[in-house]
């Protein structure tokens, strides 16, 4: 089939179909209906065909913990070198590390029964889709771990004359990649453009060059300003400082007060950290624009990664890049130290029965709120954790106006939520059935109650105001989404509040104790990004191999 | 009983009759021509149409003894509502037909309410008429007036109003007439004073409907202009993927999907041997095909016309296409039986997926995709899939892409050029007139090899020989070569290309 038009017939525009579709049926069941159905669109009633339910109970498996004395006592006890405690993407990646350095004899437990945590991903008869983590920016290429570990997973498929890496075009996100919904129009990219003023937009480069010169910034001792992992980032005062006032704060004092300008950064600010501009610190506000510096031979710098089923992806990577053990639906409700090393209790989730391991070493790869939990005399101050809401849907049409057609990344300005991710968008086959995954960081009240709220409110509720959200920009999308599942993230994010990436705390939390608890969790690098999960694996098992003898 | 005032009122009210008939046979025949015009098979449709239609004139009657108290003020309303439906039915027939799921159940549906109302009418007339005659008189009025009205509407159809008004005006006009004698009655008795108000309000709110839909008939149709084919429809079915329909004039079959013509018999052959011929007549080794999209067959017959090819892999995402050129016989005399051959191998999936599992070698890959007017053909005509396309051919083996036309989407021709050459082939570009489509351009791709034009070709081609071939690689400067950005799957700069280029020839 060509499929080719004619000059009288020329390509036709989605845009105008989309809308006669809906114009037409529109006026055939006015027609139908009478005066009597026309108000019975906006009822609640129209939102029952919708399937689904909350899914990840996994805070209920995590309340076990609470108290632990009600679990069964171990019947009986294995023994392992090293033992991993969490198959996030730290636990994973501290697992691969030890693997290539040889060390083998490792098992990791992991409480849920799908590894990955943050980054699972799920699955339907349309699409692949992400519950949690979806993209992996291209990384800067000093990051020499990371990026052998994008070859390992032929995301990087070679290099160019100059040593810049070749990126998958498959796994490159494709084009088109990113719209906003302002002033009643879809526009290209998330950076307000329509209807805008020209101070506006004068405030708005005036950011962007400021962080392209954060972007080259060096401190005194001639590392990055702001570097990925950031630990590698400058100790220089002059940024370090901006640590301890808020993103807001920083924004008053350089006079940037653009409405929307405000907006673009606080939207930043709620899809990386879950935190809005007045409780994240400066130096994190920054960090966001100022650490991208990822170079590619085939595409532009700030060129992401992703997957249908998002960075799970990378997780299936991460755990076939090593073979040692791994134990699933295994909640780790106990630890004690002992002559040879670590005694660990272990409750099977799916036999209720419990297991003891006696491990040499074991790395915490959990969250500090649940490792807190399970070491006694440890506090994590300064902790906070952004809860997040996470729905996937499945729509067959998502009406709008003129303006640019679905995107990769669907954000509408002013809203509640950050937005919508399209996980078909990386399918290379045209369907109408799409998935989309809609992100909502619950930033309204403080975490602690915003969290509590999340875990009782209901599924129905849940999806009116999800259904609610998307019909301000794609009127009529009701009837067209068949089914809607939720996930609610009680600790989705650690916050970058102000002071807490360069005081104390977060680095005691990470250090070592007795040589032998390790640990290892993105939140003890203060951001909640793939990277900086997938270096704190790397710097924790390095810790272990320094202090056993390898095997 | 025959005072004057009453030979007046069943004048008048015989006088309806002659107009509702009237009306009501032009909605039975615009309904009958509409659904044999948009779903073909006319005998088929006239009759089930015009069954159904006095099937729920039927219901109608019977209906009407339900009706009791003011039978002129329920006859009214009814003749207000048989124009609204009778006179909206042609327009939201025409509208609905590329967009209904069923549109044989809106058809039905429509056509069935207005018989039922059209039902409703002589029986009530009667009712109301039967104390001023006598019965026989009655029955013998009513229906000659009836009879009348049906002989008028059938001789003015086809000689007046299908030629002078088209069928939206007719059936909103006749809409306005069914009103008008409503409005015409409401004004002539006297007995309708304490319901008048009311009625008038709703009486010109629907002459108004139907005036505007006159007045905006071509504006309808424009919207329904993929439906507005010259020709008559000979079949037309709706796949889960698009909407196909065959047109036939004596001269021609024309493939439509979506309301794109895909080809005209009459010059098909041009653009599918200079599809075929100036890769296959290099390949005189050649016995493994690829064919990707080209679910029609005309492809595959022409290169089935080298008796050196024992396998033909077609790969087309749509079941009912290459199902339609493997049933219907005049499709099936067009491709010559080619997908009945037994070297032929149909696999009904999407092509991107194919070439990406597919572990087979070709000799020859024939890319016929549709041009790349959106995002998701666009990644049909990216490097990454080009670089799929190259792991697929044998040592030797060539490639060729159907490239849109040179002449109107300049920059995309060249960019589906650039690209191919930017994914590690060398590249012959090439382009044939095909009258119902203009300059059409192609892409032949190579790896390192020699080609030439002049090997052998089969015997009773019509447009491709070695001249011909020589002809086509020449680009007069109205299409020579412009630079482009290459399409790669996170760039999709094609589609933004394809939308310049044609953007001018939108209306
Ligand atoms: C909604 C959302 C969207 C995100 N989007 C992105 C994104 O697009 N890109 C990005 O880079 N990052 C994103 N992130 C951040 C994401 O959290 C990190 O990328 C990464 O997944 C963190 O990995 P981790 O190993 O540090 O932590 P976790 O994922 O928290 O891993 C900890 C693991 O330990 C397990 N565990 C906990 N307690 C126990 C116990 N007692 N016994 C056994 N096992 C236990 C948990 O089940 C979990 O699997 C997102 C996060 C959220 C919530």
């Amino acid at each position: 089939m060509t499929g080719r038009p004619t000059p009288t017939d020329p390509p036709e525009s989605p845009g105008r179909r989309q809308f006669l579709e809906q114009a037409a049926g529109l006026g055939f069941s006015v027609l139908l209906a009478g005066s009597a159905g026309l108000n019975a669109c906006q009822s609640s009633a129209s939102i029952a065909h919708i399937k689904g339910g909350m899914i990840g109970a996994n805070h209920q498996t995590g309340h076990l913990l609470r108290y632990p004395e009600k679990l069964p006592q171990p019947t009986q006890t294995r023994e392992t070198d090293v033992l991993i405690v969490g198959g996030g993407i730290a636990g994973l990646s501290a697992r691969r590390w030890l693997w290539q350095q040889g060390k083998r004899d490792v098992l990791l437990v992991e409480l849920s029964g799908q590894l990955g945590g943050n980054s699972v991903g799920g699955q339907n008869t349309v699409s692949a889709y992400p519950w949690g983590a979806h993209y992996l920016p291209i990384p800067d290429p000093r990051n020499r771990e990371l990026v052998d570990f994008l070859k390992e997973c032929h995301a990087i498929t070679g290099f160019d004359a100059n040593a810049l890496p070749v990126y998958n075009d498959y796994y490159l996100c494709h084009d088109p990649e990113e719209r906003l919904f302002i002033n009643g129009h879809w526009q290209e990219g998330l950076v307000p453009d329509v209807g805008i003023s020209d101070d506006d937009r004068q405030q708005i480069s005036r950011f962007f060059k400021l962080v392209e010169e954060l972007k080259q910034a060096k401190g005194s001792d001639g590392r990055d300003a702001f570097a990925i992992p950031l630990d590698r980032s400058s100790t220089d005062i002059i940024y370090r400082q901006l640590d301890g006032i808020s993103f807001e704060t920083y924004l008053n004092q350089h006079q940037f007060t653009s409405p929307y300008l405000r907006w673009f950064l606080e939207y930043g600010c709620k899809d990386d950290y879950g935190t809005t501009l007045a409780n994240t610190s400066a130096w994190a506000g920054l960090h966001y624009f100022a650490s991208r510096k990822g170079v590619a031979a085939n595409a532009g710098a700030n060129s992401v990664l992703t997957w249908p089923e998002g960075n799970s992806f990378l997780v299936k990577q991460l755990e076939q890049q090593a073979q040692s053990a791994i134990e699933s639906n295994k909640l780790v409700f106990g630890i004690q130290e002992n002559a040879e090393g670590v005694r660990v209790t272990c409750y099977d989730v799916l036999k209720k029965e419990t297991v003891a391991i006696q491990a040499r070493t074991v790395l915490l790869a959990t969250p500090q709120f649940i490792t807190q939990n399970l070491l006694k005399n440890r506090v994590a101050s300064g902790f906070q954790y952004a809860p997040w809401l996470v729905a996937n849907l499945t729509v067959s049409v998502l009406p709008q106006s003129r303006g640019m057609p679905l995107c990769w990344d669907n954000v509408i300005y002013n809203s509640a939520s950050v937005g919508y991710v399209t996980a078909t968008h990386q399918h290379l086959n045209a369907s109408d059935q799409k998935v989309i995954t809609v992100y909502w960081p619950l930033v309204q009240e403080p975490p602690d109650v915003a969290r509590r709220k999340a875990y009782e409110t209901t599924y129905a509720t849940w999806l009116s105001r999800l259904v609610a959200e998307l019909e301000t920009a794609h009127p009529g999308v009701t009837e067209y989404i068949s089914a809607a599942d939720c996930w609610v993230w009680g600790h989705g994010m650690i916050a970058p509040t102000p002071g807490f990436i360069w005081e104390e705390s977060r680095r005691n939390a990470a250090r070592s104790v007795n040589n032998k608890l390790f640990f290892a969790h993105s939140d003890l690098s203060g951001i909640s990004i793939f990277e900086e999960a997938f270096y704190q694996g790397i710097r924790a098992a390095t810790e272990i191999l320094a202090q056993i003898p390898s095997a | 009983m025959s005072n004057p005032e009453n030979r007046h009122r069943h004048l008048l009210l015989l006088l309806s009759v002659f107009v509702i008939a009237t009306c009501g046979l032009i909605y039975e025949l615009v309904a009958g021509t509409l659904a044999s015009y948009l779903l073909g098979d006319s005998v088929t449709q006239f009759s089930t149409i015009i069954g159904v239609y006095l099937f729920s004139m039927g219901i109608g009657s019977w209906l009407s003894k339900y009706l009791d108290g003011n039978l002129l003020k329920w006859f009214i309303r009814i003749e207000i509502l048989v124009g609204l439906v009778g006179g909206c039915s042609a327009p939201l027939l025409f509208v609905l037909f590329e967009y209904a799921a069923s549109f044989r159940l809106v058809l039905y549906t429509l056509v069935s309410l207005t018989g039922i109302l059209v039902g409703l009418e002589i029986p009530l007339l009667m009712r109301i008429l039967e104390n001023q005659l006598t019965f026989k008189d009655l029955v013998s009025r009513v229906f000659t007036f009836d009879y009348i009205g049906a002989l008028l509407a059938s001789l003015i159809f086809p000689l007046v109003l299908v030629p002078y008004l088209g069928l939206i005006r007719t059936s909103l006009f006749f809409g306005l007439l069914n009103i008008a004698v409503a409005g015409f009655l409401l004004h002539q008795f006297a007995d309708t004073k304490p319901y008048r108000r009311s009625l008038v309000s709703i009486l010109a709110l629907s002459s108004l409907l139907l005036l505007s839909g006159f007045v905006y008939a071509e504006r309808i149709m424009t919207y329904t202009e993929n439906l507005t084919f010259q020709d008559k429809v000979i079949y037309s079915k709706s796949t889960s993927y698009q909407r196909i329909v065959l047109t036939a004039n004596p001269r021609e079959l024309r493939l439509f999907l979506n309301g794109n013509l895909q080809f005209s018999s009459a010059d098909e052959y041009r653009y599918h041997e200079a599809l075929v011929h100036p890769a296959l007549q290099a390949l005189p080794k050649a016995n493994r095909v690829l064919v990707l999209g080209g679910g029609d067959g005309l492809a595959v017959r022409e290169i089935l016309k080298y008796p050196q090819i024992q396998s033909v892999t077609l790969v087309d995402l749509d079941a009912g296409m290459t199902d339609l050129f493997r049933q219907n016989d005049l499709l099936v005399k067009l491709n010559n039986r080619s997908l009945h051959s037994s070297k032929v191998r149909i696999i009904n999936t999407d092509a991107y997926n194919f070439v990406r599992q597919d572990t087979a070698r070709y000799d020859l890959i024939v890319v016929d995709f549709p041009d790349p007017s959106n995002y998701s053909i666009g990644k049909l005509y990216s490097t990454a899939f080009y670089r799929e396309l190259n792991r697929l051919m044998r040592p030797g083996g060539l490639a060729v892409v159907q490239s849109t036309s040179p002449y109107i989407a300049r920059q995309s021709f060249w960019c589906i050029r650039n690209t191919i050459a930017a994914s590690g082939f060398q590249t012959i570009p090439y382009h044939a007139y095909i009258p119902s489509f203009g300059e059409w351009g192609y892409v032949l791709l190579l790896r390192n090899q020699h080609w030439r034009g002049d090997g052998p070709l089969p015997a009773g081609l019509r447009f491709i020989n070695a001249r011909t071939i020589h002809d086509m690689l020449n680009f007069p400067p109205d299409m020579a070569e412009v630079p482009t950005e290459i399409n790669k799957l996170n760039n999709q700069v094609l589609v933004h290309y394809f939308e310049d280029d044609w953007t001018p020839y939108a209306h």
